[in-house]
């Protein structure tokens, strides 16, 4: 560790510490009730808010503000950007600025956020608090958006779809169209509007690839994990959790921009609240392409079509070949559909009469797994509505299970 | 296990929500000495302010490049950068080079033929003999 901390290894000679950085937000500043002057191991906090309350005095604010000023610890001696160079840093205004985010927000909590732990593990002065928020509120309204809008989503295409919105990969893609810029080493006197992270050696192995286990009752028997048991064990994605890494060990670059995504979604959450929270959801992430008609991966359609038939109540699915073309040539093309009575559920085309019918079975499958409803009203969006124009969604049986 | 699913990541469509200017970063170089700065150096100080104001989301770096024609070079979001030189160019001129660079997109300049560019597919779909109107030989 670089940082010096003169005070703890000093603490036993001196009078009980008492509170230094205010961590609650709304929390006045508390240095004039220190008994002793502190002025090396200040780090005033990036988020405080209690600049924003008047001082009790005049006298003691300017007492004060001699005193920061008199702090002279050197950048290099910090693991990350002091709060201060966040004023100064055109990057970090660039950036708030490029990303049209909300006056309220504060460019000190901007640069908190692309502060990861492996650069500074304290976590006054990293993302990690800003980033669990911000997975959290990323999951929630992500898979609420899902299941609202398809609500006959199989299990393993929600995980796939949310994976695809708010997965490491599709965080780390959106951090890098932002413009995102990612320090070569991190320390106290680069620019804070850069990525502070120690990036991972090449060919370096990294730790956090090992899970930490299945979490499950029975682990040791080495039974498989099934979709069910995913979502009571897993991740949001349907994966195995994963060791947490030490806070000062290196890793990917994915990792650290991933984590500052997740961060500036908590920012903003605590400082402008849910509808502006949720308009940047809607304005970089529902905005965003993703065809869930290409995320299915039968093994068995036909019969996943006829056990769907049979528990909807639909008569049995049949095959009917519409009209085919060369079929003694080279190339021939056979298009099938599938009828379940009169009504036509799919309909594909093939080389040979199977292709073709296992198209048309796959087509009827995804037309019903992707019914979206007309009429969807959120949950997180009926917060603070009149309880009258609240809409249930639909809750559906769930995907056949053969 | 009968359905599993394909691993994708959502695409973004810049500007379907929110609008990301891909010009991320302007270095203004120029010479105290050389004539060729001249203007250059009354952009620097009548101009430039109002420019960076008008752009917040745009850095600007200004540093001199001594015995050199001054440059602009823009820093854009794809990595790659486009230097315009502005030798002899009047204020106005610069100014203009200044926009260019930032409404470029930072990619290769490329003749664009077809009228729309879209992820979706065509609605109509792709035409196909065994449907419609069958034609009889």
């Amino acid at each position: 560790m670089k940082r010096i901390r003169i005070q703890r290894w000093g603490s036993q000679f001196l009078a009980p510490r008492t509170q230094f950085r205010p961590q609650c937000p709304l929390r006045p500043p508390q240095h004039h009730l220190s008994p002793f002057p502190q002025p090396h191991s200040c780090r005033s906090q990036s988020t405080s808010a209690g600049d924003i309350f008047p001082p009790l005095d005049a006298d003691e604010s300017a007492g004060l503000s001699q005193q920061d000023e008199d702090v002279s610890i050197p950048p290099e001696a910090l693991p990350s950007p002091p709060p201060s160079a966040a004023l100064k840093s055109a990057k970090l205004a660039a950036l708030h600025a490029r990303l049209s985010l909300p006056p309220r927000l504060p460019i000190q909590t901007l640069a908190r956020a692309l502060v990861h732990e492996s650069a500074d593990p304290d976590p006054n002065f990293n993302n990690t608090s800003l980033a669990i928020l911000g997975s959290n509120l990323l999951g929630l309204y992500t898979s609420e958006y899902l299941l609202c809008h398809y609500p006959r989503l199989p299990i393993s295409v929600l995980f796939a779809a949310q994976s695809a919105y708010v997965g490491t990969k599709a965080l780390a893609l959106m951090a890098h169209e932002w413009g995102i810029e990612s320090v070569a080493e991190p320390g106290g006197e680069v620019d804070p509007g850069l990525l502070q992270y120690r990036r991972l050696a090449a060919g370096a192995a990294w730790g956090e690839f090992a899970p930490r286990g299945t979490g499950r009752p029975n682990e040791q028997k080495g039974w498989r994990r099934g979709i069910t048991s995913k979502i009571v064990y897993d991740d949001q994605f349907g994966d195995m959790r994963m060791k947490t890494p030490e806070p000062s060990q290196p890793v990917p670059l994915d990792i650290a921009a991933e984590s500052f995504v997740r961060a500036l979604m908590g920012a903003t959450y605590l400082h402008c609240g849910r509808a502006t929270t949720k308009r940047l959801f809607a304005s970089h992430w529902l905005s965003r392409t993703l065809d869930l008609s290409k995320m299915f991966e039968f093994r068995t359609p036909t019969v996943d079509l006829s056990k769907l038939c049979a528990r909807e109540g639909f008569e049995p699915a049949v095959a009917r070949l519409i009209s085919e073309t060369g079929r003694a040539s080279r190339h021939p093309v056979f298009v099938v559909g599938v009828y379940s009575g009169k009504d036509k559920l799919g309909e594909g085309a093939g080389g040979s009469i199977d292709e073709a019918r296992v198209r048309a079975a796959v087509m009827a499958l995804k037309s019903w797994y992707l019914y979206k409803p007309l009429d969807v009203t959120l949950p997180s969006d009926a917060e603070g509505m009149e309880p009258t124009k609240w809409k249930p969604n639909l809750v559906d049986l769930g995907e056949v299970i053969v | 296990m009968p359905l599993s699913a394909v691993k994708a990541v959502a695409k973004g469509q810049n500007g379907v929500g929110a609008f990301i200017l891909q010009c991320k970063r302007l270095d203004f170089h120029y010479c105290d000495w050389a004539g060729s700065s001249k203007g250059m150096n009354a952009f620097i100080h009548k101009r430039l302010p109002q420019f960076a104001r008008e752009n917040p989301q745009i850095e600007i770096t200004v540093s001199p490049r001594p015995h050199k024609h001054p440059v602009v070079t823009g820093h854009y979001i794809n990595g790659r950068e486009k230097a315009v030189c502005v030798r002899n160019m009047t204020t106005e001129l610069i100014l203009e080079k200044a926009n260019l660079l930032k409404e470029a997109s930072g990619e290769k300049l490329r003749r664009v033929n077809k009228p729309v560019t879209s992820v979706n597919e065509s609605v109509r779909g792709i035409w196909s003999p065994y449907h419609g109107a069958q034609y009889k030989i």
